[in-house]
């Protein structure tokens, strides 16, 4: 455990959308985590909690309000050199939760898996560019045949592997991946999840893993938090979550699950989280508190030693 | 329910090989976009009708002996004949010959209405969308107070500081012509740029141009070519109007508007003056539109059969 190296550090990171007439929508509230070199963190949380917006705020494609996101130990945000800029995108790409809006209908699937290539002059000649493409294309399981093909003649499974292919073309170490399966068949979720699978073994890449429900996100994650309103409630080991949940909010996703035996599924109980049964006083400070080693929970000081007394 | 035991339950084997499999030949995007275009009978109708005024325009003043200005006051009111093809008109001109020589300004006035609309329309819009917050503020308040300026009012009194003609029109249009256009593209914009593609693009690194130049306008050329296909035409029309008013090119110049203006006086008698240049005007803005449509489904790739 001790020799787990950090790849992403993000420090209370919020993003505050000001809609207008005064309002704020919190979709970021100051959140901290690392996410350690070749793991996979799964991010899991109800519509609407601000998963995207956290995935979207570390990549750089919105500005955070505040808090810092480290790679390798240096900021992200700030000022930077167009130089020094080019190069952090060539570590961080992103896969996207639609695979019919991430794709440019207007053009060939060798034109978009070449972007990064064209964008960072990662090929000298056009015999290179195509060679990278077709590499790429048998990489994620499609063939060379598909190149000169436009988005709309592939399943949504081949869209998401091609999208999968323009994010690798740059060699990427660290991938955030926003829902990449749950637009998807069932029967296509695992293709796709296998694949991602086999890219981070060889290639050695570390992923942000999002979701909206747990039960996918067990198969592929190290390490799992959840996200609540903005804020992240629980961070465990996928294990050590799946088996001893503390947050409610963790219990009631979990108990969200449907189960494979119909025995045991007929007799789930759906748990409903109701946030004020925490039933916090004025002025008492939410931290981010370790529980058990590498177990992390939102609660308060009261709920902290009440929790701490329960699991150890 | 009828209850189906579990040992009658079989995975399922997955084909991959076969799945990947599309039929379809592959074509670059250029020969693919002709195709569709050649399979849109009327828009090739009104491509071929195009081509033929365009050819009419260049060579239809040489094609007979007559000059389009002289006047010839034996010969005035003609029918048309082996002589004078078009007839001609009160002051002996050769119809034909102005009949062409008016194409000229027509499809001048279209041309310089699409360029300033591509050139100044689609970038101003797409620049104001892309940037958005303050820059696009600035930008959409100066085209909302260019439209209220009204077009003919600002004819008027451009032609007072540089008096009447071609140059007075076009100035004009760069003045106001391309606000419609504008909004249009800053429309598609908006919607476009939160797409995840162009998302992508900028996780990738990709510069504003590219964004603009590979996502944005390809993706925004449907509506782009709508409004190209009906200002051209309105343009057209724009002119002829204002010819037609005796406020377009000055005489003895010949435009399809002061053609038919002169003719409608005398359209009782001598109906071939107005025949010629109204059914021109009509043919055109037919053409322009069956071809913009055309163009736009052939340009989408998702329509191909
Ligand atoms: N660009 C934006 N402007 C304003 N509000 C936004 C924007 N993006 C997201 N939001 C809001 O932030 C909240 C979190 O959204 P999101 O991160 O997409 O949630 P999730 O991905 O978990 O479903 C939502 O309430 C959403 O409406
Ligand atoms: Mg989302």
């Amino acid at each position: 455990m001790a020799e787990k190296q950090k790849l992403i550090e993000i420090k209370n990171l919020k993003q505050h959308f000001n809609v207008g007439h005064g309002q704020v929508i919190k979709a970021v509230d100051g959140i901290t985590f690392d996410i350690y070199k070749g793991e996979t963190l799964g991010l899991v949380g109800e519509s609407g909690c601000g998963k995207s917006t956290t995935g979207r705020t570390i990549i750089g494609l919105y500005q955070a309000t505040s808090g810092e996101v480290l790679l390798n130990g240096v900021s992200v945000h700030g000022k930077k050199s167009p130089k020094e800029l080019k190069m952090l995108k060539r570590k961080m790409q992103m896969i996207f939760q639609d695979p019919y809006a991430s794709l440019n209908p207007r053009m060939t699937v060798a034109d978009i898996i070449a972007e990064g290539i064209d964008i960072h002059g990662l090929a000298k000649t056009k015999e290179e560019r195509m060679k990278r493409v077709y590499e790429l294309l048998e990489t994620v399981g499609l063939n060379r045949e598909h190149a000169n093909r436009y988005p709309h003649e592939f399943s949504g499974g081949q869209r998401q592997r091609i999208g999968i292919a323009r994010a690798l073309a740059v060699e990427p170490e660290f991938i955030i991946a926003d829902e990449p399966i749950s637009a998807l068949d069932v029967s296509i979720q695992a293709q796709v999840v296998n694949l991602m699978k086999r890219l981070q073994r060889e290639k050695g890449l570390t992923y942000l893993f999002i979701a909206h429900d747990l039960s996918m996100v067990k198969y592929i994650s190290d390490r799992i938090g959840v996200m609540y309103f903005g804020k992240m409630v629980e961070l465990a080991e996928a294990e050590e979550l799946y088996r001893n949940p503390i947050h409610p909010y963790t219990k009631a996703l979990l108990s969200a699950i449907p189960l494979p035996d119909p025995e045991t599924e007929r007799v789930r109980r759906r748990a409903i989280y109701d946030p004020s049964q925490h039933q916090y006083k004025d002025g008492e400070s939410l931290e981010f508190r370790e529980i058990t080693p590498g177990h992390f929970v939102l609660c308060s000081e009261e709920e902290y030693k009440k929790y701490k007394a329960m699991h150890s | 329910m009828q209850q189906i035991p579990k040992e009658m339950f079989q995975p399922a084997a997955a084909e991959l090989g076969e799945a990947e499999k599309i039929s379809r030949p592959s074509l670059s995007y250029w020969k693919d976009v002709a195709i569709r275009f050649r399979k849109n009978k009327l828009a090739m109708f009104g491509l071929v009708l195009l081509v033929l005024l365009v050819f009419m325009a260049i060579f239809g003043p040489h094609m007979t002996k007559y000059d389009y200005a002289t006047n010839d006051l034996m010969n005035t009111n003609q029918p048309p004949s082996s002589k004078h093809w078009f007839g001609t008109d009160d002051l002996g001109r050769d119809v034909f010959a102005r009949t062409w020589y008016g194409a000229r300004i027509s499809l001048f006035i279209g041309l310089a209405a699409a360029l300033i609309d591509l050139l100044i329309g689609v970038l101003w819009g797409g620049i104001s969308g892309l940037r958005g917050g303050r820059t696009d503020e600035v930008m959409m308040r100066i085209a909302d107070i260019l439209w209220a300026v009204p077009y003919l009012l600002l004819v008027i009194i451009l032609m007072v500081v540089l008096g009447q003609g071609l140059g007075t029109m076009i100035l004009a249009m760069t003045i106001t012509g391309w606000i419609n256009m504008a909004r249009i593209v800053r429309g598609q914009v908006l919607q476009l740029k939160s797409q995840e593609y162009v998302l992508a693009s900028q996780t990738l690194g990709a510069s504003t141009s590219r964004i603009m130049f590979k996502h944005l306008i390809p993706n925004a050329m449907g509506p782009i070519l709508v409004t190209l296909t009906l200002s051209i035409p309105s343009a057209i029309f724009t002119e002829a109007f204002l010819s037609y008013l005796g406020l377009g090119v000055p005489q003895p110049l010949a435009s399809w508007g002061t053609m038919a203006s002169d003719g409608v006086q005398a359209m009782q008698y001598y109906p071939w003056r107005l025949f010629f240049p109204a059914t021109f005007i009509c043919l055109t803005i037919f053409a322009f539109n069956v071809v913009g449509d055309g163009l736009r489904d052939a340009l989408d790739p998702r329509l191909r059969k």
